[in-house]
């Protein structure tokens, strides 16, 4: 369909992304990188107050690359889900050890200060991870992925074989949905649906979704041949795609303080032993 | 004549807020052979979608045989009313075998085994599936036939309403008459309605009584075949070409030729009437 | 003008049906010429022009006699990339051959199989997406797309190969009227601007009818009729009978020829068509 009205996000496989954002500017390898440094900092830090202060700077990302903040609404039932699982876990499987405390009871279950210190940390580290990656996802595009793998030197035919199951898992998607309709056209009602009828409804989606992906797999074959592509003659070939990215001062002064970020976290961990949960104010909420 | 589908001022939104219907007000009546044509983002298909409650209004109203589509846990009862025909059979057949492909639909709405069985027979006969396919696996079938089973599976329901999106898209011509022939036995035989979404201006002249226009989410057009085709301007806004047999009438006019003329042999009598043959 | 495919007795079977799909064809088509091919479904178009374009024997599985030529050399011992650099194909289905995730690289895909450099790339993407009036969708992902969008990224795609010789395979099947008619119009500018053969193969024959400079009738797997539209259409019967719909301008025609009323050649031309019978009508009126 061809609107004419100017939408501020746009749709890919995975999420929605917004039409214009001053993130656009930087290159592919610099906003994978600023994914994997802001996911991965907080797994070196056990003070939940800093890894939950990591997530505000996300959110803070969030706002500044113009991703509508209703798009994460979507995600609210994971973050929570993994919220609950972390704290469940801690509580019910908190394991032994002389010098746990007792702070409180529930349902007749002691509370130990240390595990529930440990579900914080976890948590904290786990939110971070989300947020950042709901983040890289909201404000990158399948090419945006694709081409950070090249610059990085993913083989072209890795690369190639990724985006072709990216497309597919998007028309296979497309797929599912029409599927569903046409369930629902021969009355079928979800909503009335037992959760266990819903699980072996699943299995049925397997008969459309595989013979249509079966007739498809011939036609993109035959395209990719007509296309003079085969996977024997891989001589050296162009990469048209990477030369519309430029590598700016901006994107160097990014990488570089990205880097340092994560190598001083780690430096003044293990020389210094900082950022340890002893000095955690979350120990003198939880005492 | 009963009503059968009541639509009135009916708006619908996509969840990203795209408008894609803009206020349609239309009735149809049991028995009718209707085309719903008009350019690709017309609305077409999301209109007939909402005609069974597969997307339910954002304003107005939808009524099937007199049950209000945005009502809860209703599917069961609409299915009963109007049966949707997807374009492309392979998103529809789920089952391993043609027969308990018919049957899945009155399985799901509740019925009776005897009463399944039976509905099943009377479908699949309709539908001219004979009882050897029954027991095969519908992925093997060609296309045509595929297409035959998943009519037949909404036939089981006997709705009285069937919409089918684009029965001749990939077909030739002599498949697309075929599959025509086949509805239009539906209608006057076993009195469906039939609502059909089509480009092919030649086969909406040949069978449907009633087309209805759609542009831009709104309503363009609505009328008999020969009306709505007597109007090529107003059409021309909806990138809707009159067939050819009927844009040659209308250039003859001048010499006595009638302008709703829908096909090469109507012409042909026509101009043999005006030359005084 | 020179014969630039030449197909000698081929014959062709895909190993799993009973019946060969193409009988001792021939078939020579010349240099920037427009050919239509019509039959019904089944009948043998698409592995007509999949035998064209080397899909067949490359990319399927069958018993192959006979050979076919490409500007002289044998198609069997052309690889991919060198039957990319002569002919292009577009499939039916839009959806399924778009492999790239933006329309930028689906055009730049082709070209870097073919081993053409960036700068090279660039210039003609730009070119070629002025042509198909791709201009403002050039960094949008397929999903964003409407069918006739896709097709003519598909044609983009190929004319940006450059190749001598374009085949569809039912381009606009799948498209409503406004995507048929730009599919149509594109392929026109490529025979006239571009001097390029094209061969296309289509259900509904009114608009091939009237772009095609010859039309080839296919027919339980063998050619049964290659002439210029006003010899194809002199035995309008025929084709009725093999569940064709010729257009209603030449269904008339040939009623008029019939009651001995028209005299002159098959016109595909609704225009002309319409001033004949208006002369008819007038040449009564006088004798009356």
């Amino acid at each position: 369909m061809e609107s004419v009205q100017t939408k501020k996000m746009m749709k890919t496989l995975l999420a929605l992304i917004p039409v214009e954002s001053p993130l656009y500017s930087f290159h592919p390898v610099s906003r994978l990188l600023l994914f994997v440094i802001t996911g991965f900092i907080p797994l070196f830090i056990n003070m939940p107050e800093l890894n939950f202060m990591f997530a505000v700077v996300v959110l803070l990302l969030f706002i500044y690359s113009k991703v509508a903040l209703s798009s994460l609404k979507m995600y609210l039932p994971v973050i929570l889900c993994a919220g609950i699982f972390t704290f469940l876990t801690f509580i019910f499987f908190p394991g032994k050890d002389p010098d746990y405390k007792v702070i409180g009871h529930v349902f007749g279950l002691a509370l130990y200060d240390q595990p529930i210190m440990n579900a914080f940390i976890a948590y904290s580290k786990i939110l971070a991870l989300l947020l950042s990656s709901i983040f890289y996802f909201s404000t990158n595009r399948e090419r945006d992925i694709l081409a950070a793998l090249r610059t990085l030197k993913m083989p072209f035919v890795a690369s190639y074989v990724l985006g072709l199951s990216l497309r597919s898992a998007g028309m296979f998607l497309e797929d599912l949905h029409t599927v569903r309709e046409a369930e629902q056209a021969r009355g079928l009602d979800y909503a009335a649906m037992k959760f266990t009828d819903k699980v072996k409804l699943y299995s049925m989606y397997i008969i459309p979704l595989i013979s249509l992906a079966l007739r498809r797999s011939d036609e993109i074959s035959n395209a990719l041949f007509v296309k003079g592509y085969s996977l024997k003659s891989s001589g050296k070939r162009a990469d048209y795609i990477l030369t519309k990215y430029r590598f700016s001062a901006s994107d160097v002064a990014t990488c570089v303080v990205l880097i340092l970020l994560l190598v001083l976290i780690v430096y003044f961990k293990y020389r210094y032993q900082w950022f340890g949960s002893d000095h955690s104010l979350f120990q003198y909420v939880i005492k | 004549m009963t009503n059968v589908i009541e639509v009135k001022d009916m708006h619908f939104a996509y969840r990203d807020g795209t408008e894609a219907l803009k206020g349609i007000d239309l009735n149809i009546n049991s028995g009718e052979f209707i085309a719903l044509i008009g350019q690709n983002g017309a609305g077409k298909t999301t209109f007939a979608k909402t005609l069974n409650g597969l997307l339910k209004p954002s304003q107005g109203y939808v009524k099937c045989g007199g049950i209000d589509t945005n009502q809860k846990r209703v599917i069961k009862k609409l299915v009963r009313e109007v049966g949707y025909v997807f374009q492309n059979p392979d998103h529809q057949l789920f089952n391993n075998e043609v027969g308990k492909e018919i049957a899945y639909a009155p399985k799901n709405i509740g019925l009776s085994d005897e009463e399944i069985e039976e509905r099943v027979n009377e479908a699949a006969a309709v539908a001219g599936i004979k009882q050897d396919y029954l027991s095969m696996h519908p992925f093997f079938l060609p296309k045509g036939l595929r297409q035959r089973v998943s009519i037949a599976s909404i036939l089981a329901l006997r709705p009285k309403v069937i919409i089918v999106d684009e029965p001749t898209t990939g077909q030739d011509y002599r498949q697309s008459v075929e599959i025509m022939e086949f509805l239009k036995k539906l209608n006057e035989e076993r009195g469906h309605t039939i609502i059909i979404i089509t480009h092919e201006m030649d086969i909406v002249a040949q069978f449907a009584k009633r087309v209805v226009v759609l542009c831009q989410g709104k309503l363009l057009l609505d009328g008999a075949t020969k009306e709505v085709f007597a109007q090529p301007k107003i059409l021309e806004a909806a990138y809707v070409k009159v067939p050819e047999a009927t844009r040659m009438a209308q250039a003859l006019t001048a010499n006595g030729v009638s302008k709703d003329v829908l096909s090469a042999d109507e012409l042909w009598i026509q101009f043999q009437e005006a030359i005084g043959r | 003008m020179g014969k630039i495919i030449e197909i000698n007795h081929l014959t062709w079977q895909y190993t799993d049906t009973e019946k060969p799909a193409l009988v001792d064809v021939n078939l020579d088509i010349e240099d920037n010429m427009f050919i239509g091919v019509c039959g019904p479904n089944e009948s043998g178009k698409t592995t007509l022009v999949s035998c064209i374009k080397g899909l067949i024997p490359h990319n399927f599985i069958g018993s192959y006699t006979g050979e076919v030529r490409l500007f002289g050399k044998n198609i069997r011992d052309l690889r991919a990339k060198e039957l990319a650099e002569y002919v292009g194909f577009v499939f039916a289905d839009p959806e399924a051959q778009f492999t790239s995730m933006s329309v930028e690289e689906e055009l730049a895909f082709g070209m870097e199989n073919i081993g053409l450099g960036s700068d090279e790339i660039r210039e003609r993407i730009d070119w070629v997406a002025k042509i198909t009036n791709l201009e403002n969708l050039l960094d949008k992902s397929p999903y964003d797309l409407s069918g006739g969008q896709k097709q003519r990224v598909a044609i983009a795609s190929v004319l940006a190969m450059q190749p001598k010789i374009v085949i569809l395979d039912e381009p606009t099947s799948m498209l409503d009227p406004m995507g048929k008619d730009s599919v149509f119009n594109i392929c026109a500018r490529m025979k006239e601007e571009l001097n390029m053969t094209i061969i296309m193969v289509e259900h509904t024959m009114d608009r091939l009818a009237r772009l095609s400079d010859r039309l080839i009738l296919v027919h339980n797997g063998k050619i049964e009729r290659y002439a210029e539209p006003e010899h194809f259409f002199e035995n309008v019967d025929e084709l009725v009978e093999m569940g064709l719909n010729p257009p209603a301008s030449i269904v008339f025609l040939d009623q008029l020829k019939r009651a001995g009323l028209y005299e002159g050649p098959m016109t595909t031309s609704v225009e002309e068509t319409i001033e004949i019978a208006q002369s008819i009508c007038a040449r009564k009126e006088s004798v009356q």
